[in-house]
């Protein structure tokens, strides 16, 4: 039984539950009734409205409204206050009102028959029938049809509350007993009915819960549970479970298996007795009343058993092991769990490595909770899963530790690992801990009273601590680089040593978090999901009706399960916490796109982003000018802030800009200010001080015009300017100080004449201080024009990006040009390719390679015949006895079996048996020239072996990768390829680009290697490639002999090489280029009748327009003569093969050597000597024949 | 099937951790900075420790080639432990001087050893392996008992293709300690040798280790041998180009890339850039001195075919 929520008050008598809302309503001994929300565990509103206990209190299912009951002998009907819902004004209130009313008067009035007091009685929720117990030991079932019939009327449409608009209430014959049910030795305090079934159950003051079953006719007593030791308060049925629960005056609550009718829990109280029971009418909830308060309290966990790995989910729903792709939304049972325990499963711990779970399972008395070890079937039914054995023990946790081994907390609280065999490994001495939690391989996470430690299984010490009170739940990171702490009302992330990166609480219980991808913590509390930052900050995402168990969070979805197990997607919007996490990551690309693309709500961000020190970023974001003032100057951005004054034209703007750009050196900009705020006196002083004397002088104009004095002699003084100086001490009538000033400065006729002015008999002329010095502000030497120099700040990334922003656009937008020019030319080659019909040919056989896959056991019957001496030496060394060692002989490696499975040349190079390789390619190809192999050798040796190290600073050890690892045993082994068909093809297509570009010799070059690469593939015979690549050879090789054109035999000639280079086979892109070079040459040697025939052949392969139309234009030329001006050795319409030595044409019929690889043709005189087109290869020779399949051998 | 030992009161709540573990775990899985790092950090708490702490310090910088380091520190009067160490440097450090060295080392072989210093019989089977002795090697380590001198002895024997006696010896360690992190490592390489279902097991004990500590050259290499013994190139493609990304000199990993790329079907110029990069930097790579000799093998052979005729 868990808690959920506990009041304190008096006695509860009443319990109702909402329907829909967290509220719970209680009616109390002393006529209070107090309406809670359970959920955020407030008291939302009291009515005080009865004089003594309210025994009697309801929800209604639908309107805002309850009513209540109390040995007042009123019934009152409440509206629930409009602080707590919208206003209610349904035009059905006073109809839907009067029925409720009615309802409660049909319940305390109406049934007559009792013989003593009735305490209580309720609807059938489906049939015209109530049940009622009273003190005269009896419960009695009323059938009250009659009252329904009489009180129809017309237009009630409330049925819940059954259309009974109140209008005799009081007629006996309405309700009439239908069954009396006796049994009980005392009084009744409570009877039920089952929601579905017709069964009742009675709780009474003889300790006795009795169960009664019912039909048209009869009623009977089924069962008594036994077990309460004082009067029986309230029994009824679970709303979905077999079960009943039931409260007494003993001070328990207990439940009852009803078929088994025996007690299943027992919860107990220490001072309080129980008096109601009520139950939530949709979710597994239970309030109980007692003496003292109330509890809201629900019988078992409802979180279910899940673990993420990958893709994949595992749950557990209903006995069975589920698992859920998160792509594909595919849900399948994956197995059935062997039953045998009653408590549903707590937790789960998935092993991807071995496939196998540890379910754990707790029981009431954690001393007997156990764990199952299964391994999950690899193939299963998903309408009828295995049910495999698993491997059960007593344990509180068990955790996979590493991929074979798992850690169990048992009973003791000590820790044992365990291997998947669920033997004991060994025992490992923990620190006091009383749960355990997955922490990576080979650690745990140990939770004691106030703490979780990161100890390390292997070490067996403690690796770190941290202080978090009563940790429930661990969520790690994908990278397990970070780990989220859930506590019932805290969450606290830690990095990976366990540092306490941050810790938030929650008034509302914290249910379940994941990680998002990009780092983010995604949590649920009751009622919320929310999310966190590493950084500490956090905030709601969204809000929830019912809480979730989140299990995945990628991109805007959230994958949960809820509490009926039911995978679910919720969307949310992930705006907020990606801005605030790129802020702290200052990915500052990404903020700025999402300023300017996402609608992020302004105040709030603004205030965030000041507050969090960025008020560079929260200035993109404002439009307000005093704001955006404030903020540009927060980040001394002085441009802003001046463009902003002077949108806002305020004195105390201009002041505070003043100061900042004074701050920056950003002279111009103070002066700017002090001029707008005309404040003189610091204008003057900043003339002074980056030496612009012109406006100094201007300022003591000014002064002089303001009749400013002090100004005006303070300018003067700044200036030097004495006459001046003396001028206005005359002027202002210091006569005196201007004296002294003209006699100190020299100025000895000024001095005089004001001598002069001095009365001799009242005033004295001053005396000058012989020691007087010529005060002088040093003159500039450089007038000050530019700002003070700053140290070269790089721009913040705002700042550049804004300004940026104009330039970038353009770019793109030529990049743009240029891309699509790209495209057009690859549409050109793709469209080539298209073309080609070779490309379709690799994909069947693609599937004939498949096939021959199969194939591969072949190779097992043909066992060739092993040298004795090959067989590892049986016991041979490695024999310790009696401390003797004798060093064992070399084994037989995997490229020794390479050689003996396999009579293919590639598997020979591959183990790097040269020798019996060539032989092999001389035997079926005749190569008798290896040059050109040389470097396809030594790639394929290359590829033969992978190195890894052992131990440190020694020579590394081998690996041998083999196309046949699945199954091939020790012996069987067979090298694995590494060259495909497909991609020969691939650069074939290169070859063919180049060919286009004209770039012969290169092309021709890599057609050879292909041809040579031919021989080492392993497939299915694939003689095409060879013959595609061939005849190019021999085209490219006619092309590449550019003769001269003097003569006219040599002329002559080279239109005969044109033609024959028309007859190989060539891609269609490529014929097209050839016969116009044909057409061309032909026309010109006035050969018209086979230019025509060029033409007309160029034409039929459909040239662009342009190209069609001059050939069109010439085929008409050559119409109007079909004649040949030169005798060629040509004849279009006689089938030919080309001799590749001497270009000749070879017709059908007469004597040809071929070369075995590449098929060319030759004259016979060529017979013996190297083919031109591989290079490699002898023309004529006898030989077995291209083999690059172990089909062939069979 | 460990014995269960009563682990006493725990007074320094250390219980029997060994106090070097982090040293030789770092040396172990080739981070060999971490494993200098840490053994300068630690405190041993006897002069035994001192000296074993100082013999994984060392051979973490014979790991780094920094033989310099080594051959300065440790001096005359060093025990004699250390001493077989600065032996090792000195071999790795110089060919000239090797078979100067080898032949001391013969001569010492031949007197009775002392078979409690563990080090001089792992440092002098080091040499016999690079020398390609691979009996004298498993001579010096048949007389260890540590688990270093087991798994060494399994290494030998993989490089003989003898993969049912480095099971047996496997099976040995797995006795002494099936947990520890070079039981595993040795699980692990005569795993890949194995082959089969076998190869997926290899490649959790390197994923294993690189979670539980942090990814090394050592490691990924390790990765990448398994995933491509299993065919899976892309896989290991991934694999390696985190390898790459760590150091993109370091050997094993440009071998195993020169047969990844052609397994991959990657135009042949990618391959041969990385054998180039592999001449430029490891001359004397063991794969580079075979590949040199296939190279000349075949020049040999080849002089034996000829057409019949000449043009």
């Amino acid at each position: 039984m868990l808690t959920k929520f506990e009041t304190k008050s008096a006695r509860v008598k009443g319990l109702s539950f909402h329907p829909k809302r967290p509220w719970v309503l209680a009616s109390l001994h002393n006529g209070v009734i107090q309406l809670w929300d359970y959920r955020m565990c407030t008291l939302i509103d009291k009515f005080d409205e009865h004089d003594g206990p309210v025994r009697g209190i309801d929800f209604h299912k639908q309107q805002p409204l309850f009513v209540s009951g109390g040995d007042d002998y009123k019934i009152k009907v409440g509206l629930l206050t409009m602080k707590i819902v919208k206003i209610y004004n349904n035009e059905n209130e006073w109809s839907a009102l009067i029925s409720y009313v009615s309802y409660f008067f049909l319940l305390c009035s109406v049934l007559t028959g009792h013989n003593h007091y009735v305490m209580c009685a309720q609807f059938h929720p489906s049939e015209d029938l109530v049940v009622s117990g009273s003190l005269d030991q009896t419960v009695r079932v009323w059938d009250i049809s009659g009252l329904r019939k009489k009180n129809l009327s017309p237009g009630a449409v409330e049925t819940e509350v059954r259309g009974i608009s109140g209008v005799d209430l009081f007629g006996a014959s309405d309700a009439v007993v239908k069954h009396v049910l006796e049994g009980h030795d005392r009084g009744v305090n409570w009877a039920a009915f089952h929601p579905t079934m017709p069964l009742i159950v009675s709780g009474a003051d003889d300790r006795q819960v009795k169960i009664w079953r019912m039909n048209e006719s009869k009623a009977w007593e089924l069962d008594t549970c036994r077990g309460h030791y004082n009067n029986v308060s309230c029994a009824i049925f679970h709303p979905r479970q077999e079960l009943i629960l039931s409260n007494s005056e003993d001070k328990s609550i207990r439940v009852w298996d009803m078929s088994k009718r025996t007690g299943v829990q027992t919860f107990r109280r220490d001072h309080d007795r129980f008096w109601v029971l009520g139950a939530h009418p949709n979710l597994n909830l239970f309030a109980a009343g007692h003496d003292s308060g109330m509890i809201v309290f629900k019988l078992e966990r409802e979180r279910p058993a899940y673990a993420v790995h990958g893709n994949m989910l595992y749950y557990v729903k209903d006995r069975f092991l589920r698992q859920l792709d998160f792509n594909s939304s595919k849900d399948t049972a994956v197995m059935q769990l062997r039953s045998g325990s009653k408590f549903p499963v707590f937790s789960m711990s998935y092993n991807p490595a071995e496939n196998a779970v540890l379910l754990c399972t707790r029981a009431t008395n954690l001393e007997n909770s156990t764990y199952d070890l299964y391994s999950i079937p690899k193939e299963s039914d998903s309408q009828n899963p295995d049910a495999p054995e698993g491997k059960r023990s007593s344990g509180l946790t068990a955790v996979w530790v590493a991929r074979n081994r798992f850690a169990v907390l048992d009973r003791m609280h000590s820790l044992l690992i365990k291997n998947l065999k669920n033997e004991i490994v060994k025992k490992v001495q923990v620190p006091s801990c009383e749960e355990i939690f997955y922490a990576g391989t080979g650690s745990l996470l140990l939770r004691d009273a106030d703490g979780v430690t990161l100890f390390d299984v292997q070490q067996k010490r403690s690796l770190a601590t941290v202080k978090i009170s009563k940790v429930k739940y661990v969520v790690w990171s994908a990278d397990t680089s970070h780990v989220a702490l859930l506590a019932k009302h805290a969450i606290m992330i830690c990095n990976r040593k366990l540092e306490s990166l941050c810790n938030i609480h929650e008034n509302i219980r914290v249910k379940s978090g994941a990680w998002d991808e990009s780092g983010v913590f995604i949590y649920t509390t009751s009622n919320h999901i929310k999310y966190a930052l590493t950084s500490g900050d956090h905030g709601i995402i969204r809000t929830l009706d019912l809480p979730i168990y989140v299990t995945r969070v990628r991109g805007n979805s959230v994958y949960c399960l809820d509490r009926e197990c039911r995978p679910r997607v919720l969307t949310i919007d992930p705006t907020e916490y990606r801005f605030k996490l790129a802020l702290v990551n200052r990915k500052y690309d990404e903020v700025l796109h999402m300023v300017r693309n996402a609608k992020l709500v302004g105040q709030s961000i603004i205030a965030y982003l000041q507050k969090k020190g960025y008020p560079e970023v929260a200035l993109h974001f404002v439009k307000d000018e005093k704001t955006r003032f404030s903020l540009a100057l927060e980040c001394g951005n002085i441009e802003v802030a001046l463009e902003a004054a002077k949108a806002l034209d305020e004195r105390s703007c201009w002041e505070r800009l003043g100061e900042a750009a004074l701050l920056q050196g950003h002279h111009q900009v103070v002066e700017m200010c002090y001029q707008r705020t005309k404040n003189f006196d610091k204008l003057t002083f900043l003339y002074l001080i980056t030496g612009n004397l012109a406006k100094l002088r201007k300022m003591m104009k000014i002064a002089e015009i303001r009749k400013d004095m002090s100004g005006h002699y303070q300018a003067a003084l700044y200036l030097g300017d004495v006459s001046e100086r003396v001028r206005i001490l005359k002027n202002c009538g210091q006569k005196s100080l201007a004296y002294l000033t003209a006699a100190t400065h020299g100025l000895d006729e000024e001095a005089e004449a004001l001598k002069e002015t001095f009365d001799p008999e009242k005033e004295t002329v001053p005396e000058v201080d012989p020691n007087a010095q010529l005060l002088q502000p040093p003159p500039p030497i450089n007038p000050l024009d530019t700002n003070w120099p700053l140290l070269t700040v790089s721009k913040g990334f705002f700042e550049g990006a804004i300004a940026a922003k104009g330039k970038a656009g353009q770019m793109a937008a030529d990049l743009d040009m240029d891309t699509s020019g790209g495209e057009g030319w690859g549409d050109d080659a793709e469209l080539q390719l298209d073309e080609d019909g070779f490309v379709d040919a690799p994909e069947g056989l693609g599937e004939e390679g498949l096939g021959k896959e199969e194939g591969g056991g072949w190779d097992v019957e043909e066992d060739l015949d092993l040298p004795p001496e090959l067989d590892v030496p049986v016991g041979a060394g490695g024999g310790t006895e009696d401390g003797f060692f004798v060093p064992p002989t070399k084994g037989t490696s995997p490229t020794q079996m390479w050689c003996n499975n396999s009579q293919l040349p590639v598997d020979h190079i591959l183990a790097g048996s040269f020798e019996t390789a060539m032989r092999l390619l001389h035997d079926q190809v005749g190569v008798v020239d290896f040059g050109p192999y040389k470097s396809l050798f030594m790639q394929t040796l290359s590829r033969g072996r992978t190195s890894y190290l052992g131990l440190p600073s020694l020579p590394c050890l081998r690996g041998h990768p083999q196309r046949n690892w699945k199954d091939c045993g020790a012996k069987q082994g067979l090298p694995a390829v590494g060259l495909r068909l497909s991609d020969l093809i691939s650069r074939l297509q290169q070859c063919y680009q180049l060919t286009t570009a004209g770039r012969f010799e290169d092309a021709v070059e890599r057609f050879r290697v292909i041809l040579l690469s031919v021989p080492l593939l392993v497939v299915d015979n694939k003689q095409e490639i060879a013959e595609v690549s061939n005849k190019y050879l021999t085209g490219l090789y006619t092309e590449r002999k550019k003769l001269p054109k003097d003569t006219l035999e040599q002329q002559k000639r080279l239109c005969e090489m044109a033609a024959y280079f028309t007859h190989c086979n060539l891609q269609p892109v490529h014929m097209v280029l050839v016969l116009r070079t044909a057409l061309n040459l032909f026309f010109k040697l006035r050969n018209f009748k086979t230019a025509a025939g060029f033409a007309r052949r160029l034409l039929e392969l459909g040239p662009k327009p342009d190209v069609a139309q001059q050939t069109r234009k010439i085929l008409a030329a050559c119409e109007k003569n079909l004649t040949d001006a030169h005798q060629l050795n040509y004849d279009p319409h006689n089938p030919f093969d080309l001799c590749a030595a001497s270009y000749v044409p070879l017709y059908r019929g007469r004597p040809v050597e071929k070369c075995p690889l590449s098929g060319a043709c030759y004259c016979p005189p060529y017979k013996g000597q190297i083919c031109r087109v591989t290079q490699a290869t002898e023309i004529g020779k006898d030989v077995i024949g291209l083999r690059v399949s172990p089909l062939q051998f069979r | 099937f460990e014995p269960e030992i009563p682990t006493p009161p725990m007074i320094t709540g250390q219980g029997d951790v060994d106090e070097l573990f982090d040293v030789k775990n770092a040396y172990y899985i080739g981070s060999y900075q971490q494993c200098i790092n840490e053994a300068q950090k630690v405190k041993p708490s006897s002069p035994e420790k001192e000296i074993e702490r100082d013999m994984f310090l060392y051979r973490a910088y014979i790991a780094q080639r920094k033989y310099a380091v080594v051959l300065d520190d440790i001096k005359a009067n060093s025990p004699p432990e250390l001493q077989a160490v600065k032996m090792f440097a000195e071999y790795l450090s110089s060919e000239s001087k090797r078979d100067v060295i080898v032949a001391d080392l013969d001569k010492k072989m031949a007197k009775s050893v002392d078979a409690a210093n563990t080090t001089f019989l792992l440092m002098a089977a080091s040499i016999y392996h690079h020398e390609m002795n691979t009996d004298a090697a498993l001579r010096a380590l048949h007389q260890g008992e540590s688990l270093e001198c087991m798994a060494m002895t399994i290494q030998v024997l993989l490089s003989l293709d003898r993969v049912d006696l480095a099971r047996k010896e496997l099976k040995k360690m797995q006795e002494q300690d099936e947990d520890a992190t070079l039981t595993q490592l040795a699980t692990a390489w005569v795993n890949i040798a194995v082959g089969g279902e076998k190869l997926q097991d290899a490649y959790y004990i390197f994923q294993e280790m690189s979670d539980k500590y942090s990814s090394t050259l050592l490691l990924l290499n390790g990765q990448a041998a398994c995933y491509m013994a299993q065919n899976k190139w892309e896989e290991a493609e991934g694999v390696l180009q985190e390898a790459l990304d760590k150091d993109s000199s370091h050997p094993e990993t440009l071998i195993n890339l020169i047969v990844l790329t052609q397994h991959l079907g990657k135009a042949p110029e990618v391959t041969s850039r990385y054998l180039s990069q592999l001449k430029d930097a490891h001359r004397a790579h063991p794969f580079l001195k075979d590949y040199l000799a296939k190279e000349n093998e075949f020049d040999r052979l080849a002089m034996q075919y000829a057409p019949t005729a000449t043009a």
